[in-house]
């Protein structure tokens, strides 16, 4: 689950910067149209990943209902944390895009 | 013509979020405290300390006081104590008269002496009966789901830049912020609050839309009853009598039958007779649907296994499983929480929206700085259906810690202090909003709530220290968890009590959007 | 459109001075959502319980958990809808035809 969370936070965060009104805000760099779609494609992409992470580790009444959870939890930091503090925001993305591998792993693992 | 319904739906989520807003408030906050009602419970009666028992161990000594104390009762009913829930509960449905329960210590097997409360199980009946007659609060609450069901389309309909302002929270902006933090709270938490409304009424769904039972199973209503739950049909008890066979063994029957999962409530009926059965059903911590037709029905005389029922049909396992969802049984600590807070979002919601109805109408009486009598009326409901309850609500556990531990009726005063407040914080809001303001009725009720809930923990360790180290020393965090968010709430409650502080007029220009502040 | 508009004017007009047959409007379809929505609900319940094809009591559970998804869309309608009659008739002809329909495979068939 920490995998699924990990990669919902950073889904979030990509669709966030795919929008212009945000992108200037947590970057402090001008906004470009082929980076949203990029951006966008992305985070779509984690979010479904997440999804996967979560249907692969348990039984399915218990992943949707986890799964559901973490997609809330984590949008709810992510615009919390961005609307004070920005740049950690940014930050906390690209410490789970790293993170991510990693929780891959130990999930692999276990 | 789609502006035009658009325009409709935003006129009918702020009536309907009006109208029921306080009702609502009472019902998410009383609800969201019935996540934790165990642990509530637990530190309401401090004195009922869990122990480490085997289930066999539990249920015999529950089947030996119940055969003692109710041997001619009609049905007996056991829960074995639990991770959350320290006690073993008996009860029992008399042969005349009306149904009696007990918590028994588990592991002296006697009536557990603890001081009367009804704990965590006060908030969780407010919540879905109103503390009205059984009927009524329940019909009453069921109305408050449809309004709120309609409240969450509507305001969704409503939301035009929904997706574009997902992640749009803009504070330090005045109504623009309540508004952004409004949506926030609605929006990023929307599949809970769709599930726990739309869910609220399946679960009252034989009484608030029965006529479909009525026409599928005509005057026989019970039938409908006895095909979803076979092992819960009552017979009448046979006169032969035949002593009842020891319930313990049968657990690893259901050990059997259902891997991996406890056995929740044991039911016996017609103990003592030769007709005599058990019935057991799955702990609700072991999965997520509701299912109380999956049984194991015992002869109770012989011990053996006389019927297996599987509640696995898809159409009950939706209901099921909406129904689960709601109660949140199956949830450990950590998903446990995350309900709390997904509820705390929920009311939120609501106080948020009651909020931002007044404030946009105050401002345009902002230049007189008379408001008129409805909008007083709103600011007076607001404050004693938000502000009001968080008093009451710490009055409770107040009460409970203060009020001397052994007197009859004691629990009733407990749910007597609760509603006084309450009643004492509708005049006060009154006064203060017809003889002098808003802002005042705002910051007197939030300050003192702040002073209860964080002196909580004091008063705790001052009248029930004894309770609180102990349960330290054996390792359970139940009641310091308690005090601690006791703690937080108070803390945030201050910073709300704060945010009113003064006579507002600095406070108001400020929250004036640019554009007004230009005009003047 | 052009008489839904005049009467969203009769009712809400932004003087704040709302006139009689506005607020009776109003009253109106609040009850057509309350009576006329629950009784077209507790009809759609009752012909799902007849008509899916499951065990009674199956249907019976499908059927009333379902129907609260149609409560939704009637109370939109009551106030979405062009006056307040539209929004009594939108409700209790419907209701009549699931009668209906539920009175003659009841009865009929």
């Amino acid at each position: 689950m920490p995998l699924a969370t990990l990669l919902c936070y950073v889904g979030f965060s990509a669709l966030c910067l795919s929008m212009n009104r945000h992108y200037e805000d947590l970057t402090g760099r001008s906004f470009s149209g082929s980076r949203a779609k990029a951006l966008r494609l992305l985070g779509w992409a984690a979010l479904l990943a997440s999804l996967w992470v979560a249907l692969a580790s348990q039984t399915l009444g218990q992943a949707l209902v986890q799964w559901s959870a973490a997609l809330m939890g984590s949008a709810v930091v992510l615009v919390f944390v961005m609307s004070y503090w920005p740049r950690l925001a940014l930050s906390l993305a690209g410490v789970g895009v790293l993170l991510c591998p990693v929780f891959a792993f130990l999930q692999l693992l276990a | 013509m789609k502006e035009g319904f658009r325009q409709v739906m935003a006129w009918l989520h702020t009536w309907a979020g009006l109208t029921f807003g306080w009702l609502l408030f009472a019902i998410f906050l009383t609800g969201t405290l019935s996540y934790f009602k165990n642990e509530i419970t637990q530190w309401t009666q401090p004195e009922i300390v869990p122990h480490e028992i085997s289930a066999a161990d539990g249920v015999n000594r529950a089947q030996q006081w119940l055969g003692e104390n109710a041997p001619d009762a009609k049905r007996w009913f056991i829960r074995l104590p639990d991770e959350r829930s320290p006690e073993l509960g008996v009860s029992w449905t008399p042969a005349k008269g009306r149904f009696e329960e007990r918590s028994l210590d588990s592991l002296t097997g006697i009536p557990v002496q603890a001081r009367e409360s009804m704990g965590g199980e006060f908030f969780y009946r407010f919540h879905f009966q109103l503390q009205m007659p059984y009927r009524w609060g329940r019909w009453l609450a069921s109305l408050a789901a449809m309004v709120m069901f309609v409240a969450l389309i509507s305001g969704i309909i409503t939301h035009k830049k929904i997706f574009k302002e997902f992640f749009t929270f803009r504070p330090r902006k005045g109504q623009r912020t309540w508004l952004d933090g409004h949506n926030a709270v609605a929006v990023l938490v929307l599949p809970f609050h769709l599930m726990i409304t739309y869910s609220s009424l399946v679960i009252f769904m034989t009484m608030i839309m029965p006529l479909s039972i009525l026409t599928t199973y005509g005057k026989n209503t019970q039938g409908f009853f006895d095909d979803l739950f076979p092992a819960f049909k009552t017979e009448p008890a046979l006169a032969d009598r035949a002593p009842l066979a020891s319930i313990a063994p049968m657990f690893e029957v259901a050990a059997e039958k259902w891997p991996g999962s406890r056995v929740g409530l044991i039911t016996v009926n017609n103990p003592g007779s030769a007709n005599a059965s058990v019935t057991m059903t799955r702990h609700g911590a072991d999965h997520i649907p509701h299912e109380p037709g999956t049984a194991l029905v015992f002869d109770g005389v012989s011990a053996e296994l006389k019927s297996e029922s599987n509640m696995g049909a898809a159409s009950l396992m939706l209901a099921g499983g909406l129904y689960g969802l709601h109660m949140g049984h199956f949830a450990g600590p950590l998903l446990r929480w995350l309900y709390f807070l997904a509820g705390i979002g929920g009311t939120a919601m609501i106080g948020t929206g009651l909020v931002i109805w007044l404030g946009k109408r105050r401002l345009k009486h902002a230049k007189s700085g008379v408001l008129p009598f409805e909008l007083r009326l709103v600011e007076m409901l607001n404050v004693a259906s938000m502000s009001g309850l968080m008093l009451a609500v710490v009055s409770f556990f107040w009460a409970n810690r203060l009020l001397p531990v052994s007197f009859t009726g004691r629990s009733d005063w407990e749910v007597k202090t609760f509603f006084c407040v309450w009643g004492v914080a509708l005049l006060h809001a009154f006064a203060r909003v017809f003889l002098r303001d808003g802002r005042s009725a705002w910051r007197e009720q939030l300050t003192l709530a702040a002073l209860l809930y964080c002196a909580l923990p004091i008063l705790d360790m001052a009248t029930a220290g004894g309770y609180l180290l102990a349960s330290l020393k054996q390792g359970n965090l139940t009641l310091m968890a308690l005090d601690m968010t006791a703690l937080a709430t108070g803390i945030f409650l201050a910073w709300g009590a704060f945010r009113f502080r003064g006579d507002g007029k600095i406070v108001l220009a400020s929250k004036l959007t640019p554009a007004v502040q230009e005009a003047r | 459109m052009s008489a839904h508009a005049s009467e969203k004017r009769q009712k809400k007009p932004r003087s704040g001075a709302i006139s009689v047959r506005g607020r009776l409007a109003v009253a109106s379809r609040v009850l057509a959502a309350l009576i006329g929505g629950y009784l077209l609900t507790a009809l759609t319940s009752i012909c799902l319980a007849q008509f899916l094809p499951l065990v009674r009591a199956e249907a019976v559970v499908l059927a009333m958990t379902l129907s609260f998804l149609v409560y939704l869309p009637a109370v939109l309608w009551c106030f979405a809808c062009g006056t307040a009659w539209r929004a009594w008739f939108g409700l209790l002809l419907p209701s009549a035809v699931l009668a209906a329909l539920y009175a003659s495979a009841r009865w009929l068939l």
